[in-house]
């Protein structure tokens, strides 16, 4: 082969390659669309689709702009809604679960700031989420979802015991349930449902610590990891692990899909702790076991820690958020359906226990009310609220955190090791 | 050939029979069952509920759009592949020069080459020509990375074709396009058939590229509806397995109707 | 000639454009939502430092040699088999064809479901499964390589089949007029001559193992922790789940070499540039 004409074949191939992709860096995001034009609007797979569907439909139908529904399954959520924010196709408005997972879209210019005055239709510890860097930048479009103990009152009331309110109690239920062949603990180890484990850690940190510890993480610093609050939590789950409190296949059980929940309902777990949607899960698998079978009380206190025991963990709520490829006014517009009476109303009918300021005098209507009233009293009362942590760090830490804690959980880190792998994530 | 009947085969095969059919079974036992009772008995019982109800809502959830995406993408692929290679490969054959050498030794270096590494360069390569969240996004890339095996596989099938068959056509006067048309592709038919069959089941299997190059639920295709099944119906085990039965039904009908053209074709993949 | 030049375009854009762009990118560092910025060879100093991705390569490896291990033997004894005239043969060859109805995404998914520990097969078969089948690395590789083993078998059956059939009687005739038992037939006549299917069978699971990427999502997702994260996954979570291109293309553009090396190799090996056939002699 002809040497030059090879080496200009190559290049004249190089140099198109590169142009195009260069090329394609540059030019993402950018649409202009009227103020009064359609809306995209992108929210992820769950009961309560069919409120938020209504409100569309309602929306639609007072003729001021267009909405369009896009519902999308949780497993591809996060990755479908960057790689659109990163693309020319972005949404207007989409669902998220506020804090650090919208860092990046701020700091990318991709976010509207919203009205400061929608936020007097909001309880104030839900809104603290949405706001990035000052600016009102997601308004909660959902109910709370603290995390908390589910159980099951049949296997309870059969070994005649509590639920408990001290770590102690638990870990005398773990031997009391091993005793009797339940697993006393449903957990889903499988790797892909290691944010099931997160929640453990957590209640844990906060338990010991106290929730400045993670604030201070989240803010930035890295090396609280080494706060000795961190080591003994990854040890304490050593021991839960040991002990069998998780029982022994729980490496291979998955979250939902034939797992922990029908664990739960068939009675061979005794308890699960899980967000507060666990119920809604029960209801579509198990109806009777939801309504008369499960029990849920919060996470015990731990003795010796700084934390207080009213301290709640999980999702504050999840929000909407509008970017900078909307039609402005009618994404805007359809912003005030998340505190509208018919949504509220429609939200409690699914379960959910609505964060705006006008929820409390639905509540009595809620499909269980006694479960509506624990949730807000729970929320209301407690303290702080901390957020899931891989949604408040962002999924580039939260990604390696949560291997690292799969890792622990099945054995293969030893608490020492998970602390320094951890540390090791940021450098 | 042997005549005495080869009983340890016999039991191998019956063992590989045991290991195809009980998780089949397993599949199409869970599908047919009612949420709430599948796993009383476990997975290899005989159920005691039936049900279609499985079935029923796993096509309200707009499985057949799936279905149909799925076969447009395969259909497209097929013929962008069939139109691309068909003529590569001929001239690859019948080419000489360093030009036509180099194409041939650049498509088998193509051949092990996983579509999923370049995956991120190809992202920003369909947003930037528009195709992004359209069937094409899938359809584009896919014919690309299957044609280094048509490419082999049709020159190989070709290249069987007698020299002598190719001077009659020449002497008969016939242009390159005529000799193509008329003598290879009649003659190189069951290399085509390997081709159709292998670029149908890549875009058929075809997951990666779906994930990241489309978006909407309209333009989902099989493999990512199941995907999405998995977080969708969490808890509903019996639907999800029913529409893992369901997805296999395109394959099983063009199996059904075309069964030598479908395994000879799989056959040729091998090459003599 | 002109006739391929279209198809050659065609390939440069989409499949070789793409592959220097992934070179490009694994010097930049990207978010996917700014511009990339270049960053000269931090990500390959960060590559060549990090465990993880040695990790990768090593489960890489460890996979697709157990998948070939397992499954040529097993695939190259059913051909032969199925090649054979018996009416049995024929119809259990139909049945075993099942799997490939499948697609891998598909299988993927009712694997996991019938791998459950407390609701699936190894709940009633715990002497073949173990109690906590993916809850450890040797487990969780296991698992892999029977569902790419269920699935991938009969393809490769197939193949053996197709050539099997292909072999002449004259040869066994000769060998068995020799005096030489079923054995030895087959190690001296089949064997030797499902040489060139053996090498195509071979470039296919090689393909696949440096692919095999739905499998490992829906199956395991890269876990127990990091133990079954196969090069293609880590490149997937570190570019969508981390929101790191650059060094995803690093680890892309390592990818990409492997697999250049094995088509080399496996190319020389085969002959296929000089596509010798099996037929010569006869």
């Amino acid at each position: 082969m002809n040497s030059v004409s090879r080496r200009w074949f190559l290049t004249a191939t190089a140099a198109t390659t590169l142009s195009v992709t260069v090329a394609g860096c540059g030019s993402s995001g950018s649409s202009t669309s009227s103020p009064t034009g359609n809306v995209d609007f992108w929210t992820l797979q769950d009961p309560t689709n069919t409120v938020q569907k209504a409100a569309v439909d309602t929306f639609n139908s007072a003729g001021k702009g267009k909405v369009s529904m896009t519902v999308i399954a949780t497993d591809g959520y996060k990755d479908k809604l960057r790689t659109a924010m990163g693309s020319a196709k972005m949404p207007g408005v989409f669902f998220s679960w506020g804090g650090g997972s919208l860092n990046d879209y701020v700091t990318a210019g991709k976010l509207v700031t919203l009205d400061t005055a929608l936020e007097s239709h909001f309880l104030p510890s839900a809104l603290a989420a949405g706001k990035v860097g000052g600016k009102l930048v997601a308004i909660p479009c959902r109910g709370t979802q603290p995390v908390f103990l589910f159980y099951n009152k049949k296997l309870f009331a059969d070994a005649g015991v509590e639920p408990p309110t001290t770590y102690a109690e638990l870990q005398n239920l773990v031997k009391v349930f091993k005793g009797k062949g339940i697993t006393p603990f449903a957990l889903a180890g499988n790797a892909s449902s290691s944010w099931t484990e997160l929640m453990w850690v957590e209640y844990l940190v906060d338990r010991l610590a106290g929730p400045k510890l993670f604030d201070k993480i989240q803010g930035g610093d890295w090396s609280q990891w080494k706060d000795p609050a961190v080591l003994k939590t990854a040890q304490m789950i050593k021991e839960l692990v040991d002990s069998g409190a998780f029982g022994k296949k729980f490496g291979s059980v998955n979250y939902g899909a034939g797992g922990t929940s029908t664990l739960l309902n068939k009675g061979k777990a005794a308890m699960v702790l899980m967000g507060s949607w666990e119920y809604a899960t029960q209801l579509a698998e198990a109806p009777d076991f939801a309504k008369n079978g499960l029990g849920y009380v919060a996470f015990p206190s731990v003795e010796g820690g700084k934390g207080d025991a009213a301290n709640v963990v999980g999702n504050p709520t999840n929000y909407l958020s509008v970017t900078t490829s909307a039609a402005k006014q009618t994404a805007t517009d359809f912003l005030q359906t998340t505190y509208s009476d018919s949504y509220v109303q429609g939200l409690v009918e699914k379960g959910e226990v609505p964060v705006t300021s006008n929820a409390a005098q639905y509540l009595t209507k809620a499909a269980d009310p006694a479960y509506a009233k624990f949730q807000y009293d729970l929320v209301q009362k407690a303290p702080s609220f901390t957020q899931s942590w891989d949604q408040a760090l962002g999924l580039t830490l939260g990604t390696p955190l949560l291997t690292e804690i799969q890792k622990l959980f099945n054995g293969q880190s030893s608490p020492e090791q998970f602390v320094s792998a951890v540390l090791a994530i940021k450098k | 050939m042997r005549t005495r009947p080869n009983y340890l085969a016999g039991a191998a095969a019956l063992v590989w029979l045991l290991i195809i059919g009980v998780p089949l079974y397993a599949l199409v036992n869970t599908a047919v069952q009612p949420q709430t009772t599948y796993t009383d008995k476990g997975p290899v019982s005989i159920p005691d509920t039936v049900t279609l109800d499985n079935f029923r809502t796993v096509l309200d959830s707009g499985f057949l759009q799936y279905i149909w995406n799925t076969v447009v993408v395969a259909v497209a692929t097929v013929a962008i592949v069939l139109a691309l290679a068909v003529p590569i490969s001929y001239a690859v054959v019948r080419g000489r020069g360093w030009l036509t050498k180099g194409v041939f030794r650049l498509f088998l270096l193509g051949l092990a080459i996983p579509s999923q590494a370049v995956i991120i360069p190809l992202f920003l390569i369909i947003n930037n020509l528009g195709f992004y969240d359209t069937l094409w996004g899938i359809i584009l890339p896919t014919a690309a990375f299957a044609l280094p095996v048509s490419v082999l596989v049709l020159s190989g099938g070709m290249r069987d074709i007698s020299n002598e068959l190719y001077e009659a056509m020449a002497l008969d006067g016939a242009s390159p396009a005529r000799t193509l048309l008329t003598l290879v592709v009649p003659m190189s038919k069951s290399a085509i058939a390997t081709t159709c069959v292998f670029t149908a089941l890549q875009a058929w299997n075809g997951f990666l590229f779906p994930l990241i190059m489309t978006q909407s639920n309209d333009n989902k295709v099989v493999t990512l509806g199941l995907y999405n099944f998995v977080s969708e119906y969490g808890s509903n085990v019996p639907a999800l397995l029913a529409a893992v039965l369901m997805s296999a039904v395109p394959i099983l009908v063009v199996y059904l109707f075309a069964r030598r053209a479908l395994v000879a074709g799989l056959m040729g993949a091998g090459g003599k | 000639m002109a006739w391929a030049v279209p198809g050659l375009l065609f390939f440069l854009v989409f499949a070789v454009a793409p592959m220097v762009g992934v070179l490009y990118l694994s010097f930049t560092h990207w978010d996917g939502l700014n511009a990339p910025q270049f960053t000269g060879t931090a990500n390959w100093s960060r590559f060549f430092g990090d465990s993880q991705v040695w990790q990768s390569t090593s489960v890489t490896g460890v996979l697709l040699i157990g998948n070939i291990v397992v499954q040529a033997p097993i695939s190259i004894l059913l051909g032969v088999w199925a090649a054979g005239p018996q009416r049995n043969r024929a119809i259990l060859s139909a049945l075993f064809f099942l799997p490939l109805l499948l697609s891998t995404a598909a299988t993927a998914v009712m694997w996991r479901q019938l791998l459950d520990p407390n609701f699936g097969l190894p709940s009633k078969f715990e002497w073949l499964f173990g109690a906590n089948p993916m809850g450890t690395q040797q487990g969780a590789i296991a698992c892999l390589v029977l569902v790419t083993t269920w699935q991938f078998v009969p393809f490769h059956s197939l193949l053996y089949q197709g050539a099997a059939r292909a072999i002449p009687h004259t040869l066994y005739q000769a060998a068995a007029i020799d005096g030489a038992g079923r054995v030895r037939q087959f190690v001296h006549i089949t064997l030797p001559q499902l040489r060139n299917t053996m090498i195509t069978s071979t470039i296919f699971m090689v393909v696949g193992g440096l692919t095999a990427f739905d499998i490992v999502l829906l199956l395991t997702n890269g876990g127990p922790g990091t133990d079954t994260a196969i090069l293609p996954f880590s490149m997937y979570q570190t570019a969508f789940r981390t929101y790191d291109y650059g060094y995803a293309s690093a680890i892309a553009s390592f990818l990409l070499l492997l697999a250049t090396a094995a088509s080399v190799l496996l190319t020389k090996l085969s002959g296929y540039d000089k596509m010798t056939s099996t037929m010569e002699g006869l």
